[in-house]
């Protein structure tokens, strides 16, 4: 982990770390970056691809629409609507 | 120094499912009102779970079939993070790591031949929302109608070098893409957009230059118009050093005709990628990809070499019948309701596209009964109904696809009656109001008796054998 990206990392998610935690994430990362380079040493290009931890698959549903929300019970909430919409600030593009 | 250009297409298809990719709520919003085809899953609303559209997979595997690419039969969704008003749940689940196909190839025809483009890979996703900024001044309006959408994204290699490229790619796509019944690829509808990465290079060289990326594209025009005006500014800050070149997005300007710098380009790990713990993997099993294959459509080259060969069609007729899975399949149904090939085709290529030009419709915006079509084109060979009035009950048709021809002929007294009674009686009357031409005809101009024959038929109202009513005028006049 080098400086800039954690800079950039922080930025990112809107975080402000402490001079103490940069210390803290930059040692914990160099440790991990040991590990894996000890993983990447095996030869892995005989074994199939992990895509999950668990052996389990997501269920899929059929292409039927069904209306289960009116409008007006998702927009109670809201801060603000007009018109149907939700308001937010306005987004100068 | 000569430069070449360098670039990679990624084409957002809407895909043509009923409801959405991870909710049940209706993918198809137009005309609706703001917001009314939403629920608390397309809404972002914390503690939704989304539940995959198994036919937003059939097509996204359907669609890496017909591009040649290599199906994932274990596929994954992935969170793209970035935050943006009309994103609701603040990450687009998409697939990053596991797309559902990958490792494809396209062909495409230039003016200067054949080329392979590489296909990189075909994901799934979803479709962000719409902002609308112009009905209050202070405020954006937000309406998720739009938002999980099913969309794939196909990913090219940076294997195009010209805007001529770029249109026959799209222009492919979208061919095959409509043969398979996946999508509608309609840019004016914005079911097909496309973001275009571009750099130029020194000719030869094996280093890519600096990349900019041009964004939801919608025109086919537009992009050529962008692909050029890129180039050239790019090569002009080479040359003359008129700029620093940096990887961003940009934003094409049609109307000025000029791109303006967005945003400086994001990286993947600015997305912050990372597999999405609400969506289990997708495992298409050996019997799901099967279905699938099964279902693939006769490429467009395939039915064109089978319309020449075996139903002896020439190159011309196979090439405009072959132009679009609607017009063929109108074809194929006429073909076997009549039994000719060769009429079936002509009435095709003379008469039904004709319609579809002069109404503005897209080859595939054909909805006519192909069967009803053969029925009228039987009506039409063997006289029963004359060619005129055939085409008016064609034009009927595009109006009402469950028209009968037969039923409709009869009534509107299109049925050719041969009454030769009536024949002799519109001919003595026609040949009496112009009695120059009967002379004309006598002195030896032949061609005279036309006037005359068309407004015996105009009378009849095309209700009658060409040949009998010749016939009948020639003897009539003769016997004068």
């Amino acid at each position: 982990m080098e400086r800039d990206t954690l800079r950039r990392l922080e930025m990112l998610n809107q975080l402000s770390l402490t001079d103490a935690q940069k210390e803290d994430v930059i040692a914990f990362f160099a440790a991990r970056d040991a590990e894996l380079k000890t993983l990447e040493a095996i030869d892995t290009s005989d074994t199939e691809r992990m895509v999950h931890v668990m052996p389990i698959m997501t269920v899929v549903r059929d292409d039927v629409i069904i209306k289960t929300f009116s409008r007006e019970a998702l927009q109670q909430g809201a801060p603000e609507t007009d018109e149907g919409y939700w308001c937010v600030p306005r987004v100068v593009e | 120094m000569r430069y070449e250009t360098v670039i990679g297409l990624e084409v957002h298809v809407e895909l043509a499912t009923k409801s959405k990719i991870f909710c049940s709520c209706s993918a198809h919003s137009f005309g609706a009102e703001p917001n009314d085809h939403v629920c608390p899953a397309c809404c972002g609303m914390p503690g939704m779970l989304p539940v995959v559209n198994r036919r937003v997979v059939d097509y996204g595997m359907k669609a890496g079939l017909m591009l040649n690419c290599h199906i994932n039969r274990t596929t994954t969704f992935d969170k793209k993070s970035y935050y943006y008003p009309d994103l609701p749940a603040a990450y687009q689940t998409t697939q990053w790591f596991a797309p559902v196909a990958v490792n494809g190839l396209v062909e495409i025809e230039t003016s200067k031949g054949k080329k392979n483009v590489r296909i990189k890979q075909i994901h799934m996703e979803e479709d962000a929302g719409k902002l609308v900024h112009d009905i209050r001044e202070d405020t954006t309006h937000v309406d998720f109608n739009r938002t999980s959408v099913p969309l794939i994204e196909i990913v090219s290699q940076p294997d195009l070098s010209s805007a001529e490229e770029v249109e026959a790619y799209l222009e492919r796509l979208k061919m095959l893409l409509r043969y398979a019944k996946v999508a509608e690829c309609e840019m004016a509808h914005g079911t097909m957009r496309c973001d275009v990465n571009l750099s130029v290079r020194p000719e030869g060289s094996d280093k890519l230059g600096v990349r900019t990326e041009m964004k939801n594209m919608n025109s086919v025009e537009a992009i050529k118009r962008a692909i050029e005006y890129e180039t050239a500014r790019h090569i002009d800050a080479l040359e003359n050093g008129t700029e620093v070149l940096v990887q961003e997005t940009r934003r094409w300007d049609d109307i000025k005709g000029k791109s303006f710098a967005m945003r400086t380009k994001e990286t993947a790990g600015d997305y912050r990628y990372f597999p999405d713990p609400n969506v289990m993997p997708v495992v298409i099993d050996d019997e799901w990809f099967e279905s699938i294959s099964a279902t693939l459509p006769e490429f467009p080259e395939v039915k064109k070499a089978r319309y020449t060969e075996e139903l002896g069609l020439g190159e011309y007729d196979a090439d405009q019948l072959t132009k679009s899975i609607a017009l063929c399949e109108c074809f194929e149904t006429a073909y076997e309701a009549c039994g000719s090939a060769k009429d079936a085709a002509n009435w095709m290529i003379s008469e039904v596209m004709s319609i579809l030009n002069a109404r503005k419709m897209t080859y595939d915006m054909l909805d006519i009964n192909g069967r009803a079509l053969g029925e009228l084109i039987v009506l039409v060979s063997s006289g029963k109904v004359g060619r005129a009035n055939g085409k008016k009950i064609l034009a009927a048709m595009f109006d009402d696809n469950t028209i009968l021809p037969e039923k409709y002929a009869e009534a509107n007294g299109f049925i050719v009656s041969n009454d030769t009674g009536l024949i002799e009686k519109t001919v003595k009357a026609a040949i009496e109001a112009d009695p120059k031409a009967v002379s004309d005809y006598k002195s030896g101009k032949e061609k005279a008796i036309m006037s005359i024959f068309g407004k015996c038929m105009k009378e009849l109202r095309g209700n009658c054998d060409p040949q009998v009513l010749r016939k009948i005028l020639i003897d009539t006049i003769n016997n004068m």
